[in-house]
């Protein structure tokens, strides 16, 4: 019992860290890159490029319907060297990509809502790599603000038996925090 | 310890109900709370195998340590376990089989086949369907193309409606709407984009549209080639919708085959989840029941371990040990007749301690008898060896050997030489009365040398049912012996002073006068002759009466009259007498202790002494008499010696016995009266030879005011 006790937090903390780092171990990186910021007005509107391993099993997962989608998290934080980093706009918005089928066709959603169908696979991918027009409304308040910008793939939309196999590395796609100067 | 094992045991199956439950429902399996009950449950897993590893470390200790209970508690524990892993693991492999075949069997080929075929049936259909479109759209084109500019709208109409299709647009190459033509009167159609424009601008172009949910448009762009100049190209967008009951059959199989498609590329993950939770479960069974038997085990052994506890306690002789009740079955009653057992014994042992020290008592009493008793007394078995002996034996036999014991009685009684015939007597005896034994006692009169000895031998014989052991007791009755030749002898003495002192006065003044009246009446001659006769009748009479007072002395009854006196001044006051023969040297101790005594008994004593020892110095050169007073603890001892002819080897042992004289003249009762004085004062005397010549006397008479024992 002693002996227990005595090892009972060494348990929980690795138990902790095993649970905690499942997910996370060894993603697939997504590159955001060529960001763009229109800074002009109070609705500020981004582009950017991205680079993602579409490796033959997710092309062979696309090609048999499953639907990827994607979750752009976009979060202007104001910056205070003392305090801690205070979220002022978060802006989350999704593109997917999709078979269908019936018509044989490749289907973008982008992150607007905008449909677009594409006859052959590369012709799609390009088309969800570059993420445009996409706007939020933000106030210059000349304070140290950044913009925090993560893609992400939407575990949640995929079927249910990827979702739950936490062994699948293939599925954990994750951008790195991309940080820019508003 | 046994309630964390319990309460694991509970834990782990409120996880697995949990676990079941998440695994049946699609969205609790693709929530996070699923992810965090599984985190829980390896968490679980490896808290139970931790505890589990610890109970197995100390169960080991346990059993190193050589505890009461712990080998069958293993025991138990290892049969518990295999009772819960072999069929759970049986029921685990089967489970995996069977669920691993059972979502293979879901992907079969014929599935696959059926749905591939399903859905390129509905892709015909549209095939078709876009076929008929087509050829409608490049008749319109055809008829728009070679009409003027008026008659366009109508021939679009007309031809619209002839073909059946819903919606006619034409466009021109900046995407004007030219002319509408509709089944809905209010179509305000829908600019197409400038890609379909310039594809349907060039040749045909076709595509299906899913503008609704359920709801499939075919959408059509064909060139319309004009004989007129008109300078634009003109393009004629045709939309048409498949019919409900095709298009929702065409998206039925296209969403079944879709749900194929990803079920099929998930098969794996399905699997692995599945077998994953199947794993956890079977983990889950499986600790949980192993940590339980741990519980159940000990429950089971820990009854076992006290009644052996209580075993080795009573073995050690404590009785007092109870065991706590443990239920009513076999176990409980068990531990019941323990107890009772235990009572019982307690009892007994009270009992038979109780009887122990009795027996202790009873021994140790006969041991105190027997170490002072005077007798000596030895036990000694068939083989001659000696059980048992007391003190007194050992000192009559003279023996230096403190323990006896075990050893053979013939090597003991031989070591004095003096006490050889009773080994031979006792031989003799129990060669002799091997069957029929009998009490025999016998007097030994020993003699060897210079010593003699009157011992009393008694043989008795105590017989058990496997051996017999005797009983020697040995009693030295010199003293008795010559206590009563003393007293032989007195009564001796105090007939012949009755019966021979009468008659002297009348022999001696019948002499007297026979002188008296016949000498003057005689001649001279005869007159000497009758006066040396009746001189020596008078002599002689006067030398018995002498020696008849003596006897008298000797024998009369003890009558002493004690009083404190000084042993020093009495000693002083007789030396006075014999002062002047200047041979008497007196050396005595300061503060000599009064004594209370006869003071004229005991200056007998000391005259008498004295005078022997003058007897023995008559022929003596330079004779001297030392007497020495000295104070010890409880007594005064008194020492007379001389270095005269002393006392020949051949009387010094009946020295005190009357007529025991090496004098010439003695009558042999002096020392005798001495040692009847001394006897009488309860002192002790001892007569003992100087190594060439001499004798030595020595006196102790017991110091104080009072004689204790007197």
């Amino acid at each position: 019992m002693h002996f227990f006790k005595k090892i009972s937090i060494i348990i929980i903390v690795v138990s902790l860290v095993i649970i905690d780092r499942l997910p996370d171990s060894e993603d697939n990186e997504i590159l955001i890159k060529d960001v763009v910021i229109d800074n002009s007005k109070d609705i500020k509107i981004i582009e950017f490029n991205q680079e993602i391993n579409f490796d033959s099993l997710i092309l062979k997962a696309i090609k048999k319907g499953i639907p990827l989608v994607f979750k752009v998290t976009l979060k202007v934080v104001e910056v205070n060297d003392i305090w801690p980093t205070k979220t002022i706009i978060k802006k989350i918005g999704y593109y997917q990509i999709e078979y269908k089928a019936l018509r044989k066709v490749y289907r973008i959603e982008d992150i607007n809502g905008n449909k677009y169908e594409y006859k052959y696979i590369d012709e799609a991918i390009q088309k969800i790599l570059k993420v445009e027009d996409f706007k939020f409304l933000f106030i210059d308040n000349h304070m140290n603000n950044e913009l925090w910008l993560n893609v992400a793939l939407d575990r949640k939309k995929l079927p249910k038996p990827l979702q739950v196999n936490y062994f699948d590395r293939t599925w954990y796609m994750n951008s790195k925090k991309s940080i820019h100067k508003l | 310890m046994k309630y964390i094992i319990t309460t694991a045991a509970f834990i782990g199956i409120a996880l697995l109900i949990l676990l079941a439950k998440a695994i049946s429902n699609s969205d609790l399996i693709s929530s996070d709370a699923f992810r965090i009950l599984l985190g829980l449950n390896i968490f679980f897993i490896c808290s139970l195998i931790i505890l589990i590893a610890v109970q197995i470390f100390r169960l080991l200790q346990s059993i190193k340590k050589e505890i009461t209970g712990s080998r069958l508690t293993l025991r138990l524990v290892l049969s518990f376990a295999l009772m819960g892993i072999i069929p759970v693991l049986i029921v685990y492999l089967v489970s995996v089989n069977f669920l691993t075949k059972s979502i293979e069997s879901w992907f079969d080929v014929k599935v696959e086949s059926a749905l591939e075929g399903g859905l390129t049936l509905g892709q015909k259909t549209i095939d078709i369907l876009m076929s008929d479109i087509e050829l409608k759209g490049k008749s319109i084109a055809y008829s728009i193309g070679n009409a003027d500019t008026e008659q366009r709208y109508n021939i679009l109409t007309d031809l619209r409606a002839k073909f059946g299709i819903q919606d006619a647009v034409i466009f021109d190459q900046d995407s004007k709407i030219i002319e509408v033509s509709s089944e809905k009167n209010n179509l305000i159609p829908s600019i197409p984009n400038i890609e379909d424009l310039e594809r349907g601008g060039e040749n045909f172009f076709g595509r299906i549209e899913e503008i609704k949910t359920g709801e499939i448009y075919l959408k059509a762009f064909i060139p319309i080639i004009s004989n007129t100049l008109i300078s634009k190209r003109l393009i004629l967008q045709l939309t048409q919708p498949i019919p409900p009951s095709i298009a929702n059959l065409a998206l039925s199989v296209e969403s079944v085959y879709e749900e194929y498609q990803q079920l099929t590329y998930s098969r794996n993950s399905l699997k692995i989840i599945y077998i994953l939770t199947l794993t956890l479960v079977l983990l889950l069974a499986l600790l949980s029941s192993v940590a339980a038997s741990f519980v159940i085990s000990r429950r089971f052994s820990s009854p076992l371990a006290m009644l052996a506890d209580a075993t080795r306690q009573i073995s050690k002789g404590n009785y007092k040990k109870i065991i706590s009740e443990q239920g009513k079955d076999e176990i409980g009653m068990l531990i019941s007749s323990f107890n009772s057992m235990t009572s019982q014994l307690e009892v007994a042992t009270k009992n038979s301690e109780k009887d122990r020290e009795r027996l202790e008592i009873a021994r140790t009493f006969l041991e105190t008898i027997l170490a002072h008793l005077t007798t000596g007394v030895i036990v000694i078995d068939d083989n001659r060896l000696i059980r048992l002996n007391n003190v007194s034996a050992s000192k009559m036999l003279q023996n230096n050997e403190s323990k006896m014991n075990d050893k053979p009685m013939r090597k003991i009684i031989s070591k004095n030489s003096l006490f050889e015939p009773l080994n031979e007597y006792i031989e003799t005896y129990i060669d002799d009365n091997k069957k029929n034994k009998k009490e025999i006692s016998q007097e030994f009169r020993l003699k060897k040398d210079k010593k003699e000895k009157t011992i009393m031998l008694q043989i008795t014989p105590l017989r058990d049912k496997k051996s017999t052991q005797y009983v020697l007791v040995i009693d030295d009755i010199s003293e008795v012996t010559q206590a009563q030749r003393h007293s032989a002898w007195g009564e001796i003495a105090r007939r012949l002073a009755h019966e021979i002192k009468n008659p002297l006065t009348p022999i001696q003044l019948s002499a007297e006068r026979i002188q008296h009246k016949f000498s003057d009446k005689l001649s001279k001659a005869d007159s000497i002759i009758l006066e040396r006769s009746t001189n020596i009748i008078v002599n002689q009479v006067n030398s018995l009466k002498i020696m008849v007072n003596e006897f008298a002395e000797y024998a009369r009854p003890p009558k002493i009259q004690k009083d404190t006196i000084r042993i020093d001044t009495l000693v002083d006051e007789v030396i006075e007498l014999y002062k002047i023969d200047k041979i008497i040297i007196i050396k005595k101790d300061k503060n000599i202790p009064i004594i209370y005594a006869d003071q004229n008994k005991l200056r007998q004593v000391i005259i008498n002494l004295i005078e022997n020892s003058q007897d023995a110095l008559k022929e003596i050169k330079n004779p001297k008499i030392k007497i020495f007073i000295r104070k010890k603890t409880n007594e005064v001892e008194l020492i007379i010696e001389d270095n005269g002819v002393g006392i020949p080897d051949e009387i010094i042992g009946r020295i005190y016995e009357p007529y025991v004289t090496s004098k010439k003249t003695g009558t042999g009762l002096g020392l005798a009266i001495v040692h009847k004085i001394i006897e009488e004062h309860d002192g002790k005397i001892k007569i003992e030879r100087i190594n060439t010549s001499g004798t030595r006397v020595i006196i102790k008479l017991k110091s104080g005011k009072t004689n204790r024992n007197g």
